[in-house]
């Protein structure tokens, strides 16, 4: 903690002399845009005419050994850091909650390396995901993780919260698509994981990163799967009369390893609302989209066993062309005015958990949701997405139009409904989260989801950041680690 | 193709409004050249809006960071581009710099350029020729950069033209057509020197107005309407020049002599291209025309990703650090991309990577280059 302009200073110049002048800011503008990430907590405290935190400083270091060095400086002045990809994530993770450093890693954003044999590429964690698209598309190749914010996410931003793309479903979520990567400890090592994944060489630490967004560590760099462009995708809709048949529909896909690209299947109140208002179509009921994508021949087969699954479950087959247009336009949910966006209130509140408790699962949060928050107008919409060969991800959101103008009643009011949906979640074998990460949304609910277990996790926080300056107040963890 | 029956965009009356919705969405982050130079998350669309947004607020007061990080966007009109619900942030910016400038908050560069652009009507403080008193057919806007800083590439094209049995009268010569002022902030400023040029097509009576550069599209048939709510006589036809020598060439009515270099060469894309529905593929196919043998390499930003130099949205006149980091980053591409040659056919940044290449890489104007080798 910074007590005295005058240590403030003196920090500046330590920062200064590892990044240099041009990439150590403590300007007020650059501290007022660093200060909110895509969440809605922060944005709306910006809305109300609040600044949700500072970092002391925001700094843009060059190399993995200036992070290195950014780490130490740290730690000797006990000053929290806070990693910064595209500060895209929805729950928090990448606001200086607690001040500190805000280390930006935009600055390393190289291809280091496109493997056409083993088909990998290696690239610095700053990259954005879509230009590291488009460069593997010059090649022909794609790395088949398209979150809906590849547009402004970095390749780190992909694994520090575990994230799922639109097309996991057949290429798995990001943390199936890593094999390899670099990561700055703490207090300041340079470590790299094993060059392959799959081993019997003892424990598989990479994964303590997985899903730790900054706790344990800085991913600088990464190794990913990359595939071919496939020959052909072909897309349909199919429309059901529920979303029991609909899940039944995607499990039977799933179990019959049929390998579809993408299933997604609205709620019917989705349907009525989303749907209708980004693709145009006005439909009653469930509409799902089921994709597949290689080589033609056998994606058409795989196309054609889903349809009588499908048909046997009583779905109305909508064709092809809706199913493009939704492919085509899947980034559009998340454009300005069709996204959500403030003053609405509103969270992505989703979960994961198995076949056999899916549909309960969904009906025991919109009944919670809807009974609890029904009488001030809440929303409730849900569709399922990234799906397993054991179960799937029920994306689910609560919208309210009318919210409270004081932004601290705004704010436990938002507080309310997430813990009255994590509670519901928990007590339905779901997981607090599946895509999104923890971040400061979750953080509380944590020692709730892995009781005992817990503490395995605070023992490795605390062996790997006694000084608890690692992203704090995210994932469970507070200030200093304490278990 | 000209635009003649592009539906007129309509008046963007509260430019501020935009940034409510910009604010907090991220989605076009990937294709802001300045942030891609910068990796400051403050310098991207986002950035912009949420300043312009947290000022309304009293979060933020324009003191003199703010105002230098506000006049970093190049006004290049790629957010947009890429924006599924065309979002019109680059007015909303424009909006929030005239703003600064009302409140005399704007930096000393572009009180400099305005003072510069009122008395001389073009930021090189140089004196505009009178206006040909002239009717015809077919007219051609000069502008000032192309006047004044490149005039061998107005010769060029006037040259190249003349060859498809077209002699345009020449219109705003050494005027400053808006855009410049527009993108600063200089909003009066903009619709006056519009206004002049407005008045002079008309004058002429022209059914068909060449123009040089995507950037004069973008500023005749989207800025004028959008910004400054002003527009051009209803049956004239707009025609970009490098699609009208492409088909030309097609129909045989232009023949080069082959250009016989060995050396592989680039197609840098003229700022502003990517804002306005262009025919990319034709200037590429007029070099293809000229070569030989020699090898085309392309940009990674290119066509409707296009990043531009230094010479957008005045960066050149009011920063001068970001504009040459940006011309840098055409350059590198260029010669990673292994290209010994560099063609474009915007003046000033043919001027801005000419001056900046340093012996690196030959950079040529594309309509220099196609007049010197006419058949």
């Amino acid at each position: 903690m910074i007590v005295s302009s005058l240590q403030r200073e003196m920090i500046f110049s330590e920062l200064e002399d590892v990044v240099g002048a041009d990439h150590v800011s403590t300007r007020q503008v650059d501290q007022l845009i660093y200060s909110t990430d895509w969440s809605w907590m922060p944005q709306m405290w910006l809305d109300r005419g609040l600044i949700p935190a500072r970092a002391d400083f925001i700094v843009h270091p060059g190399s993995v050994e200036e992070i290195s060095e950014l780490l130490k400086i740290a730690n000797a002045y006990r000053l929290p850091i806070v990693p910064w990809g595209g500060g895209s994530g929805t729950q928090g993770g990448a606001i200086p909650t607690y001040g500190g450093i805000i280390i930006d890693l935009k600055r390393l954003n190289k291809i280091l390396e496109v493997n056409e044999e083993s088909l990998y590429v290696c690239a610095q964690a700053g990259i954005n995901g879509t230009q590291l698209e488009w460069a593997l598309n010059e090649k022909n190749l794609t790395l088949p993780h398209y979150p809906a914010s590849a547009n402004c996410a970095t390749l780190g931003g992909y694994l520090a919260p575990r994230g799922s793309g639109t097309i996991s479903t057949k290429y798995g979520k990001a943390e199936d698509l890593v094999m390899s990567m670099q990561v700055v400890l703490p207090d300041g090592r340079i470590i790299r994981t094993p060059g392959v994944p799959n081993h019997a060489s003892g424990p598989d630490f990479m994964r303590i990163f997985l899903g730790s967004e900054g706790t344990f560590g800085i991913i600088s760099e990464a190794t990913m799967l990359i595939v071919p462009l496939p020959e052909t995708r072909l897309f349909r809709a199919v429309l059901f009369k529920s979303i029991g048949d609909g899940i039944e529909a995607g499990r039977r896909m799933m179990v019959d390893r049929l390998e579809p690209l993408v299933i997604r299947m609205y709620d019917p109140s989705s349907t009525a609302s989303l749907v209708k208002k980004v693709l145009g179509y006005e439909l009653e009921g469930a509409y799902m989209i089921i994709g597949f994508d290689g080589w033609e021949e056998i994606a058409a087969a795989q196309e054609k066993r889903a349809m009588l699954i499908c048909e046997a479950l009583g779905a109305k087959d909508l064709g092809r062309e809706p199913g493009e247009r939704w492919w085509n336009h899947r980034y559009d949910f998340y454009y300005p005015p069709l996204g959500l966006h403030l003053p609405q209130m509103y969270g992505t509140i989703e979960t994961v958990t198995t076949f056999s408790k899916l549909e309960d699962l969904y009906w025991a949060k919109k009944k919670a949701i809807e009974s609890h928050f029904g009488e001030i107008g809440i929303r409730y919409i849900g569709h399922f997405s990234h799906w397993f060969p054991w179960g799937a991800s029920l994306y689910d959101r609560f919208i309210l139009e009318e919210t409270p103008e004081d932004p601290k009643e705004a704010l436990h009011l938002h507080n309310r409904i997430w813990t009255v949906a994590v509670r519901t979640s928990l007590e339905n074998e779901g997981m607090i989260n599946e895509h999104h990460g923890v971040g400061l949304k979750l953080s509380r609910y944590m020692r709730a989801q892995y009781g005992p277990a817990w503490h395995l996790l605070a023992s490795i926080k605390e062996a790997l950041d006694p000084n608890g300056i690692m992203n704090p107040g995210k994932v469970g963890f507070g200030v200093q680690s304490n278990g | 193709m000209g635009d003649r029956h592009a539906p007129k965009p309509a008046f963007i009356e509260n430019p501020l409004q935009v940034v409510e919705y910009c604010r907090y969405c991220l989605m076009c982050r990937h294709v802001c050249p300045v942030g891609h130079v910068t990796h400051n998350e403050t310098l991207t669309p986002h950035g912009w809006a949420l300043m312009i947004a947290s000022a309304q607020r009293n979060l933020l007061e324009w003191n003199p960071e703010a105002v230098d990080a506000l006049y970093k966007c190049a006004d290049c009109g790629l957010c947009r581009t890429h924006c599924a619900t065309d979002q019109p942030l680059p007015t909303g910016i424009a909006g929030a710099r005239a703003a600064v400038v009302e409140e005399g908050l704007a930096p000393e560069s572009v009180m400099a350029l305005k003072e510069a652009l009122e008395r001389w009507a073009n930021p090189f403080q140089r004196a505009t020729p009178e206006s040909p008193i002239k009717t015809g057919e077919d007219a051609i806007l000069v502008g000032d950069a192309a006047y004044f800083r490149t005039p061998q590439t107005l010769d060029a094209a006037m040259q190249l033209l003349a060859a498809t049995g077209v002699e345009p009268i020449q219109l705003a010569r050494g005027r400053n057509l808006g855009l410049l002022p527009s993108s600063l902030g200089l909003s009066e400023l903009a619709a006056e020197l519009a206004s002049q040029t407005i008045e002079e097509i008309k004058s002429t009576g022209c059914r068909r107005l060449f123009l040089l550069t995507p950037g004069d599209i973008y500023t005749v048939t989207r800025l004028y309407p959008e910004r400054l709510n002003l527009g051009l006589p209803d049956h004239l036809e707009v025609i970009d020049l490098a699609a009208y020598l492409e088909r030309s060439q097609e129909n045989g009515l232009l023949r080069f002599e082959k250009i016989r270099g060995e050396g592989p060469y680039a197609y840098h894309d003229p700022e502003h291209g990517a804002r306005i529905k262009r025919n990319h593929s034709a200037p590429r196919k007029l070099l293809r025309s000229l070569f030989e043998a020699a090898r085309e390499v392309s940009f990674f930003w290119r066509e409707d990703r296009a990043h531009p130099t230094g010479v957008v949205g005045g960066l050149n006149w009011v920063q001068p650090d970001l504009a040459r980091d940006l011309t840098e980053a055409r350059l590198q591409e260029a010669i990673d991309a292994g290209a010994r040659f560099l063609f474009t056919e915007d003046p000033l940044a043919l001027e801005a990577l000419r001056a900046q290449a340093d012996g690196r890489i030959e950079v040529s104007g594309l309509y220099e280059t196609m007049a010197a080798h006419l058949e």
